[in-house]
């Protein structure tokens, strides 16, 4: 490496220079490239979920002062006279299904507790139980979208 | 002569042609033989052809890190052969384990072996970074190694919470839930981490199957090659660590002041010094015989103690996955209770920044406390300040594993194990 261009050791020629970054900068990207096409490929472009809209049945179906939990949905449907609302069943700590008690709703995993607004009374969950969307559909049929958050005020009055 | 029929069989097969060619150097007869022989084998070259008598004393390592390493492979063993069974499918992974249990040959035992392995693993994982703290032994030459530690630590962590979920009952399927919900809290990323760990929003089939992945080959490649550094490192820090040992690090320095035209052996290369420079030769005997059987006794003990497991306790299994009923009270295995009785005050403070903490305290620990004092020895007297403050945090974490483990009933609520369990009560 010692041409007569460089007079010491430690000093880099022009050349030297600009294939040391040309070298460096190619290899860093692609190794960044690999990374995040690696990321990218392991991030799924479609889901195989259930619906997050999904169809109930005949308001009737849900007699008056009920609660009733929606299994397959892991939602509690609320009737209170003419007004329907629908209360997500997954705890907001660490997403475990609550049950229902007396006056409210305990999460078995880690103790949180919730009155029947589904705000939290106790326990480690940081926020209130979320309140979705309840429409009727045209064939006279209760809908729900889980998509859409409403405030624990909102009703389906009927 | 009173040589035992089967060594005499051995010896006259070593002498052979084909014999030989495979094995080098027989059974050794020799001192020069006793060196050869781990020399010249693939499996022993890891291991130097002496050894100081401080590094084969049970009473200084307990030989915890073995243990570990012999549940390692134990776990590679009957794992691969469960996979032979195993479907990786929310459909069929149950009844797999049903199959082990009642139909298949032996699926019984290999599954429990499979998991006693990994409680034992986590365990002696646990019990062998204690011993290392306590003697001093993460310090200059080394300090990365105890790093290395801590990674192999976590990474047998990663694995059983991988592995507990495959069988993809009830505890399976609500410690994904939990799991990754608490990688959800991690800052700036967690919404991101929790979706690419569940491979979408709901805990499913594409939940299980990179689970899987990371199971069987991502995590034990990685701890596999993390292990042969671990070892390798061992061996190029001269052994285990001992209260005699001669100051590090001579050499290198003096070797930057060489003269660097010149073409150097591999002796004036290596680090330390020969094993007679400075060390009373009365110290260091052969690794064969005293070493190597010494490793494979252990070894014995270590697979008869998972077999006796195996046999007399089954591994638990419990329902089937029901992503609407979480079990009452639902809780982890006992290594994670700690952590869940910390998570159930808050899941951001405790699933993430304690944990976090005290990983970053365990990596940076051996460039933090730079003393040379109290190496080599349990509790040095001159450790007093450092194993106060480990003590009290091993005490801290073995009480909440306590607490989560037998004071906490349904609905996370306090229980006194002494007494009976209250009457669960759940309507919907």
């Amino acid at each position: 490496m010692n041409s007569p261009t460089s007079p010491r050791s430690d000093e880099v020629s022009r050349r030297g220079f600009v294939q040391l970054t040309l070298g460096w900068l190619a290899g860093t990207f692609a190794l960044a490239a690999s990374a995040a096409a690696a990321v990218r490929f392991l991030v799924p472009n479609v889901l195989f979920e259930p619906s997050l809209r999904f169809k109930l049945g005949k308001p009737d179906d849900y007699p008056d002062g009920s609660v009733s939990f929606l299994e397959d949905e892991r939602v509690f449907l609320v009737r209170k006279g003419n007004t329907f609302r629908c209360l997500s069943a997954v705890c907001t700590h660490l997403g475990c299904t609550v049950n229902r008690a007396d006056h409210g709703y305990h999460c078995p995993c880690h103790g949180s507790v919730f009155d029947e607004q589904g705000v939290v009374k106790s326990g480690p969950a940081p926020r209130a139980l979320e309140w979705f969307l309840v429409a009727l559909s045209k064939d006279n049929r209760l809908l729900v979208d889980k998509s859409q958050r409403v405030n624990a005020d909102k009703y389906l009055v009927l | 002569m009173n040589t035992p029929f089967l060594k005499r069989l051995w010896q006259g097969f070593e002498r052979t042609r084909v014999g030989r060619s495979i094995f080098r150097v027989g059974l050794p007869q020799s001192n020069l033989e006793r060196s050869q022989a781990m020399v010249s084998s693939f499996l022993l070259h890891v291991q130097p052809a002496k050894v100081n008598r401080h590094s084969l004393r049970a009473s200084y390592s307990l030989g915890l890190g073995l243990v570990s390493l012999y549940l390692f492979l134990i776990l590679i063993g009957t794992g691969v052969l469960l996979m032979f069974y195993y479907v990786p499918s929310t459909e069929r992974a149950y009844n797999v384990m049903k199959d082990l249990q009642f139909v298949v040959s032996a699926g019984l035992v290999l599954r429990n072996m499979h998991r006693w392995a990994a409680h034992l693993m986590v365990l002696f994982v646990v019990l062998h970074l204690c011993r290392v703290y306590y003697t001093g032994a993460y310090k200059r030459p080394r300090e990365f190694n105890w790093v290395i530690g801590v990674g192999l630590f976590l990474l047998t962590l990663g694995l059983s919470f991988t592995g507990y979920l495959l069988p993809w009952d009830q505890l399976a399927f609500w410690a994904i839930t939990v799991g990754t919900s608490i990688a959800g809290y991690a800052p700036v990323l967690g919404p991101k981490l929790k979706y690419l760990l569940l491979g979408g929003n709901v805990v499913g089939q594409e939940a299980l199957i990179r689970f899987y992945a990371l199971h069987v080959i991502v995590l034990p490649a990685v701890a596999g090659l993390a292990v042969a550094v671990h070892l390798w490192r061992v061996r190029k820090d001269g052994g285990l660590s001992r209260p005699d040992e001669p100051a590090d690090l001579v050499q290198q320095v003096e070797l930057s002041q060489l003269p660097v035209n010149k073409t150097y052996g591999l002796m004036e290369l290596a680090r330390g010094r020969t094993p007679q420079v400075d060390q009373n030769p009365e110290d260091q005997v052969f690794s064969w015989p005293h070493l190597v059987f010494r490793e494979l006794l252990l070894f014995l003990l270590v697979t008869a103690m998972v077999l006796f497991l195996a046999i007399f306790w089954n591994a638990p299994l419990e329902e089937l996955a029901n992503p609407i009923h979480p079990p009452n009270p639902a809780k982890a295995p006992w290594y994670f209770l700690g952590l869940q009785e910390l998570v159930s005050y808050s899941a951001f403070w405790g699933g993430v920044v304690v944990p976090g903490l005290l990983v970053l305290a365990l990596v940076l620990l051996p460039y933090l406390d730079r003393g040379r004092r109290g190496v080599g020895r349990w509790f040095a007297r001159e450790r007093a300040v450092a194993n106060s403050v480990f003590s009290l945090c091993l005490l801290v974490a073995v009480v909440l594993t306590l607490i989560g483990s037998l004071f906490r009933g349904p609905n996370w609520g306090w229980v006194e194990p002494w007494k009976s369990t209250p009457a669960i009560t759940e309507e919907h």
